[in-house]
């Protein structure tokens, strides 16, 4: 569960990035956030990710955690979250950008096995976890490519693997679709949908009103800073 | 328990240093330098502090018995010699040793001592007498001479001082600079490492994406600064031997009243601080550098 009450954020020069957001996403939804550039869609992703603090409100994540039978509840409140627990609360989100940001010196493999040495996870669960991850994203034979031997689509359905590797509740994938072409967009797409019906939390920021259109998921629009509709089933608007 | 492992680090370290080939090849490059350079002017300043310390043995006050002594009395007086505070060595030397001291000196001049052997030696009993503290040496030269059956006695105060004061002049200036150089040289050395990390910091922003801890992400730069410092260090021990033999080989006979101390006499104590230099800029270089990339 994801929680924005009156979440403001003005940046140091006095940018009103975000002002009074209040939003719930509960667990295993799957929610677009649209809006124009400079609407405050990528401020929002910041705060999510605690790469940048709110200023007003509270914004507060609430991951499951299974450890064998049981199941528990962690709560991050991400303004009082102290930089040394950062680490440990983006362990529990899954982020992919537009860019992809894999390694370039790293193959296939290894850019997802990284995720996992992150969380001091053995070889041994690795070589057996990254093959699987690599099938559900259709990657299996490309396991020893670098990121360049491989297509924009290819390279962000490594990044979606990575996201996957520690097994998170949530997923973020911010412009998903920006750098690839419209055939491999709807594929990226279909996989998130994949893999929220495997009951993760999927947010997907973006711009692209055919792909949201499509869809019909939860469309929360922000505009100036502000939720300007929320609605399930929803179009761009 | 999940646990990290040193050797995943290591190899991670490896990989970075291997890939990032022209950064690493910098990093070494300079480190040795700057090591080359403070390694050359501790060599000089241990050269001339050996050669002031061969120049400070003047520490010497020289007493000469009143001939009329017995060799009892003239023992006695060593006894009070000796007892005197700032002295730290005194050494008798009869007058028949002093003679073929002399006659070995002059043995040039055939035929110089041919009057003066036996009974006739003109020379004194006397005490050479080394003494530790500069400051003190007029007392103790007062004292001695105060003592029952000194004739006479000489020392070179003067001589003595200007060494010293040269001794910790150039020892102070030295330092000074070594210390500046080595300031300087972890300041070339950290900017250096600063590009090799600057680089690598998409890599950095990935690993923290992912959830790495600082040390996660640090560690493995440590470990590539302890590797940069060890390789730099060994190149610098082998570069600087070279140059010290070329030099020590170079001066030949040309410089035989200095002396020169034997490599393998010093080449423990280079090879030690070469390694500490090293590794410890290397660390403090890495970590520097990785944390101004490592902002939440």
């Amino acid at each position: 569960m994801i929680e924005f009450k009156d979440v403001k954020k003005v940046y140091p020069n006095g940018t009103v990035a975000l002002d009074g957001v209040n939003l719930k996403i509960a667990d295993g939804e799957f929610v677009f956030i649209v809006g124009e550039s400079g609407a405050g869609k990528t401020t929002l992703m910041k705060l999510l990710l605690r790469e940048e603090k709110v200023t007003g409100g509270t914004l507060s994540v609430r991951c499951e955690k299974q450890n064998g039978n049981r199941r528990s509840f962690v709560e991050y409140n991400l303004q009082k979250l102290s930089n040394f627990k950062v680490p440990f609360y983006r362990r529990e989100l899954g982020v992919v950008f537009q860019d992809f940001r894999l390694f370039p010196n790293k193959t296939v493999f290894e850019n997802v096995a990284f995720a996992m040495q992150v969380v001091g996870e053995s070889n041994r669960v690795i070589k057996r976890r990254v093959p699987a991850l690599l099938n559900i994203v259709n990657l299996t034979e490309k396991f020893n490519c670098y990121p360049s031997q491989l297509s924009g689509g290819e390279q962000q359905r490594v990044a979606l693997a990575r996201a996957l590797a520690n097994n998170p509740q949530i997923i973020i994938a911010d412009e998903p679709t920006g750098n690839i072409d419209p055939r491999m967009s709807l594929e990226i797409m279909n996989l998130l949908v994949k893999i929220h019906k495997r009951g993760k939390t999927v947010i997907v920021v973006t711009h692209e009103k055919d792909l949201v259109d499509y869809f019909k998921q939860r469309v929360v629009k922000i505009s100036d800073g502000k939720v300007v509709s929320d609605g399930v089933g929803g179009m761009f608007g | 328990m999940k646990r990290y492992r040193l050797t995943y680090f290591m190899g991670q370290s490896v990989k970075g240093l291997w890939r990032n080939g022209v950064m690493t090849l910098a990093s070494i490059t300079v480190l040795m330098s700057c090591l080359v350079v403070i390694g050359s002017f501790a060599l000089l300043i241990e050269n001339i502090n050996v050669n002031l310390e061969k120049l400070g043995l003047l520490n010497e006050i020289v007493a000469f018995i009143d001939e009329t002594k017995t060799p009892e009395e003239v023992a006695a007086i060593g006894e009070q010699i000796r007892a005197l505070d700032n002295v730290a060595n005194v050494e008798y030397i009869s007058k028949e040793q002093a003679l073929e001291e002399e006659k070995e000196r002059y043995k040039d001049y055939t035929g110089l001592y041919d009057l003066v052997e036996g009974d006739e030696n003109p020379l004194r009993d006397s005490f050479v007498i080394t003494y530790i503290d500069n400051e003190k040496a007029s007392t103790t030269n007062y004292q001695v001479n105060h003592i029952d059956g000194v004739a006479k006695s000489n020392f070179r105060l003067e001589l003595a001082q200007t060494i010293e004061r040269v001794k910790s002049g150039i020892s102070l200036v030295l330092v000074w600079f070594m210390a500046i150089l080595f300031f300087v040289s972890l300041f070339v050395i950290i900017n250096t490492i600063k590009l090799a990390v600057h680089s690598r910091r998409s890599e950095i922003a990935i690993m923290r994406y992912v959830g790495a801890t600082e040390w996660f992400v640090i560690l493995p730069f440590i470990f590539e600064g302890i590797f940069i410092g060890v390789l730099s260090s060994g190149v610098a021990y082998l570069i600087e031997m070279y140059i010290y033999r070329y030099v020590v080989a170079m001066m030949g006979d040309n410089f035989r009243m200095l002396t020169i101390i034997p490599f393998n006499d010093i080449r423990l104590m280079l090879g030690l601080a070469f390694l500490a230099i090293g590794v410890v800029t290397g660390i403090i270089g890495s970590t520097i550098s990785t944390r101004k990339y490592l902002k939440a």
